[in-house]
């Protein structure tokens, strides 16, 4: 499913990220807030979510090729980690829902 | 020939300080084989064969005499005198050096004369060790060695890349969690470039962050090295400590020694050296408390299908 429309159903406030990543496709969610457990999912291009608000998330997602990170429960990722997704190029987004809401919304739009 | 190819005005800063930084006492072997003026030549003979030594000073209770060499003994066994004392053959004047004096200077003896061995004199004028250009290149060996340590210790050793194969190593500082992970990023990069299927950089990918993080979370810091070429990926992650006391357990799954601030950046829940096992075609670990651990892991690649010849392929023999 297209990236943007996705971002849009779980309200999401974009924070960075390029207009070619704009429409990729996530075709799958991973909500998560241990870094540990994203590491050992076998998921092709998932969006992340988490409430983990840390460079690391970042780290993780690129490392697994997830498609963009979405910070999740209103946190607002500190500037390092907004630099470090504009520097692996990496969608970043935030949303003031909770982590469930965010996952039930996502999970719609997807069609689960 | 120089025994010692050194010059003393060509090379790098770093080695001059060595050479006078370290003294002769430093290079000398001290375990000083002599032999006294009234021994026969067939004693120095035999103790030439026993200690396999080809120069032998003359000493007795400290003090110098001279220097009885192999050619002072073949000269000896050709003219049919090895019964007589080694005092009317041996050199009586000597070259020493003293053992406060700068490397340099020894080395600069080999050069000035024609000798392989200087005794080593201390200040009371004692024959106290011997300097060949066997001791000295030891010595300098170790020394170059450790001072190559030291400096690799303060560069990022820079990728080493061409179409075969690439290399690199990453140190990795303990609890340095700012950049934990950035060594996985840029090999992810690397093997980008060299064109590697996405599942498998993901496989090598996923392997190297955990193992970057276990360098940072447990460690005392250590490399991780990753080596690319057309057949496999390996990564190599090293550390000096403190080493796994229980292997096997460490292996399992949700086992962790990770404390709570190390959980609370995510990570830390004793999936790591499994789950690098569960991405990786081959894993080894070998680990001994107070001494450190290594991984080793290898992904396999694919064979490639045969690419087209470039342009610069020689012209077809037939149609010549």
């Amino acid at each position: 499913m297209n990236l943007k429309t996705l971002l849009a159903a779980a309200q999401a406030q974009i924070l960075w990220a390029d207009p070619s990543h704009e429409s990729a496709d996530a075709l799958h969610v991973v909500a998560a807030d241990l870094m540990s457990d994203v590491l050992t999912m076998d998921l092709e291009r998932p969006l992340l979510l988490t409430s983990l608000a840390t460079e690391q998330a970042v780290r993780t997602a690129h490392v697994v090729g997830a498609v963009a990170v979405l910070v999740a429960n209103g946190k607002t990722p500190p500037p390092e980690m907004v630099a470090l997704a504009h520097k692996l190029g990496l969608p970043l987004a935030r949303t003031a829902l909770p982590k469930f809401d965010a996952a039930v919304a996502l999970g719609k739009a997807l069609g689960c | 020939m120089n025994p010692i190819p050194i010059s003393a005005e060509q090379s790098p800063l770093l080695f001059l300080e060595l050479l006078y930084k370290l003294r002769v006492r430093d290079v000398m072997a001290r375990d000083l084989v002599t032999i006294r003026r009234d021994a026969t030549m067939r004693e120095l003979q035999r103790l030439m064969q026993a200690r396999r030594v080809s120069g032998v000073p003359v000493v007795e209770n400290g003090r110098l005499f001279g220097i009885v060499s192999i050619e002072d003994l073949l000269q000896a066994l050709d003219a049919q005198r090895m019964d007589e004392p080694v005092a009317n053959f041996m050199a009586a004047s000597v070259v020493t050096i003293e053992d406060d004096m700068p490397l340099a200077i020894a080395i600069s003896y080999f050069n000035k004369y024609e000798y392989r061995r200087f005794p080593v004199l201390d200040a009371r004028g004692e024959a106290v060790g011997i300097v060949t250009a066997r001791s000295i290149n030891t010595r300098l060996l170790v020394e170059l060695f450790r001072e190559l340590a030291r400096i690799e210790n303060q560069y990022v050793l820079p990728l080493s890349e061409n179409a075969s194969c690439s290399f690199q190593t990453f140190r990795v500082a303990r609890s340095d969690f700012e950049n934990a992970g950035s060594a996985a990023t840029e090999i992810k990069n690397v093997l980008q470039k060299r064109g590697i299927d996405p599942k498998i950089i993901r496989r090598v990918a996923i392997a190297a962050y955990e193992l970057e993080m276990n360098l940072v979370v447990h460690s005392d810091g250590g490399t991780l090295t990753f080596r690319a070429d057309e057949g496999e990926v390996q990564l190599i992650a090293k550390d000096q400590g403190p080493g796994i006391a229980d292997v096997e357990l460490a292996m399992q799954e949700g086992w962790t020694t990770a404390n709570d601030w190390v959980k609370s950046l995510g990570f830390g829940a004793g999936m790591g050296l499994p789950n690098a096992r569960r991405v990786s075609d081959e894993f080894h670990i070998a680990s001994e408390p107070g001494q450190g651990t290594t991984v080793t892991v290898r992904d396999v690649l694919p064979p490639r299908p045969l690419q087209k010849r470039s342009k610069n392929r020689p012209p077809d023999r037939r149609r010549v």
